[in-house]
This record gives structure tokens, sequence and C-alpha cells, in this order.
């Protein structure tokens, strides 16, 4: 018999994920740049790969980087989930490693900074903030309640 | 009657075929991130423009992907074959810069490009007959000065095989 080469010809991809609804099987669209013939331009031309993801880590939108099994998982699945390059919603920066949104950095949020005084206990200072259900006269009247 | 579009010498053959960066074997995915407005991005804009055409023409088998306004600042990033990532910060740079950046990192040296050439050239050595799919000419008869092809012509009576041995049979 000739030499087992891998099952697929495309090694490494990247890709989009557009499914996740399968059990632990990334739907993963990759677009590749074809010349037309006749207007001699480059266009995307979409195909889709399935990808084993055994964490289940992936969400719909997702950049994912694909590597190709050594033999195919089963008849479509031919690649698992190397890394996932762009977290929808969460992408991350490689240049400066900070969270990104758009053309935009973005803070993540984090708790109030908890600055103690030197003989202050925790307790102190959350009766210092003063919250209470109790409502408290001075200050103005509550709301009307929408009627529903 | 001209072509239609902006820039449309990048949508000629000639173009595509002067392109010089042709990536080393170990090179799969190419991956381009630039900002549609801005400054900055200006260089990435235009190496998307005019260069990446070129590039995908030299290298059929790289997956180019282009992402638009996903990070405050543009970058190139290549994907090797064992699972290496190359980073490259194009911020404010010019397009030609950037190419020849990324040759000169990832890209075959000229040396690497002839000898190519010459082993391919050896490949297809004129002197050599067969199928038209992979030489010049398949038989000598259809070369000029040569004998022409029997099939289309007859042998003179003394070149033909049969003839011969009836000469050879009959001298012993």
């Amino acid at each position: 018999m000739s030499v087992k080469h891998a099952s697929v010809h495309a090694k490494w991809i990247i890709g989009r994920v557009i499914g996740t609804k399968m059990y632990k099987t990334a739907k993963v669209r990759v677009t590749r740049l074809v010349l037309d013939p006749y207007l001699l331009k480059y266009y995307n031309k979409r195909k889709t790969y399935f990808a084993h993801d055994a964490l289940r880590q992936c969400t719909e939108g997702d950049i994912v980087l694909l590597k190709a099994l050594p033999e195919a998982r089963s008849k479509h699945v031919k690649h698992e989930l190397a890394e996932i390059v762009y977290k929808v919603g969460r992408v991350v920066d490689p240049l400066t490693g900070m969270s990104v949104e758009g053309t935009q950095f973005v803070e993540l949020p984090t708790d109030l900074p908890l600055i103690l005084g030197e003989d202050q206990t925790l307790s102190e200072k959350l009766q210092e903030l003063n919250i209470s259900t109790a409502p408290s006269g001075a200050d103005s009247p509550p709301a009307q309640n929408p009627t529903s | 009657m001209p072509m239609k579009g902006l820039f449309p010498i990048r949508r000629t053959l000639e173009y595509l075929q002067k392109g010089d960066i042709v990536f080393k074997n170990r090179v799969k995915i190419m991956t381009v991130n630039y900002n549609t407005h801005g400054e900055l991005s200006e260089g990435a804009r235009k190496f998307v423009f005019f260069n990446i055409p070129q590039i995908q023409y030299k290298n059929q088998w790289v997956q180019v992907m282009m992402f638009k306004n996903m990070t405050p600042s543009p970058f190139l990033k290549f994907y090797l074959d064992d699972g290496e990532q190359v980073l490259v910060d194009v911020e404010g740079k010019d397009h030609k810069h950037i190419s020849d950046h990324v040759r000169k990192i990832l890209g075959k040296t000229e040396e690497v490009l002839q000898a190519e050439a010459q082993a391919k050239m050896q490949e297809s050595n004129p002197a050599n007959f067969g199928p038209r799919k992979y030489c010049l000419r398949e038989c000598i008869c259809e070369v000029d000065g040569q004998v022409p092809c029997p099939g289309t012509t007859a042998l003179p009576k003394e070149m033909t095989g049969k003839y011969r041995t009836k000469m050879a049979a009959a001298q012993e």
C-alpha cells in the first residue's frame, strides 16, 4: 500500500465558527482568495469544515485555528481545534495584550478599589457606605412606580 | 478604451506575475488585521490593496485572510507549519516597507528562486522527445531536414525493412 499521508491537504487553516450545535464539534467557515479568471480579481470563496472541539470552548463568531488530524475522526470531521485566535467579544490585542473592542481599548470592569485605612476593618468600611434597605427620610421622595 | 475601476493595473497578469514575495514552504496562513480609517493603518491598507493580489498569485496554497477594525493597531500574523506564529507590527509603516520586511523574514531569497527555476528548466530539456505535455516534439520526423514521417509519405524502397531483409537473405 502507498504511504499514508494526513487525511487532508490543508494542514493548518483559520476560519470563523458558524455553528456549535453538534456534540463537541464546531462548524467552521474558511475563506480563501480565489482569482476570477476573467476579471483577474481575488474574491473570497467559502468552504465549511467540521472541527473536533473536545472542551466545547467555541462560541459562534470566534476566529479559530484548526489543525488537521492524522486520520479522519469521522466521515466529515478531519480537523481539530488548535487554538481560538480571537474570541468574539473578548478580543485581545496581541501587540499590547490588552482587551480591545473594535478600534478602542477597553478596561475590563474590576471591583471597586478597596482602600482600607490603617485601623479600619472591613465591617467599619461597610458601615461607612451606609447601605441599608430602610428608607432614609432626608432623601428625595422615592420615584413613582410605573403603573403596569 | 481604458480599464474600469480604481488602479485597474492591479488586475493585469503582468502586474500579478511581477510580485516578488514567494513564501518559504513552512508558511501556511497569512492574516492581516487593519483598520478602514486612521492614518496609522494607511500603509496596511495600501499593502492590502496593492500587494496582497501579488502575494496570493505567487503563493497559491497559502491561506490569506483579512480582518477589518478588530484591534486599534494594524498587524500581520503568519502561521507556520510547526505551530509557530510570527507577528509583524505595521503601524505607521509604508506599504513598500512592509512588503520588503515580509520578504526579508519569510520570503525565499533570489538565489533559492533562481536555483528552483534552473531545476525546472533541466526537467524540461528541449533535447527530449515525448508526449506534448512534457516535451517540445514527439518524433524526429517533425524536425525540418530529417526523414519525413512514413505515415504520411512512403519511405524510399532502400530504407524499408522488408527490402533490407530480402537483400540480406539474397546475399547469403
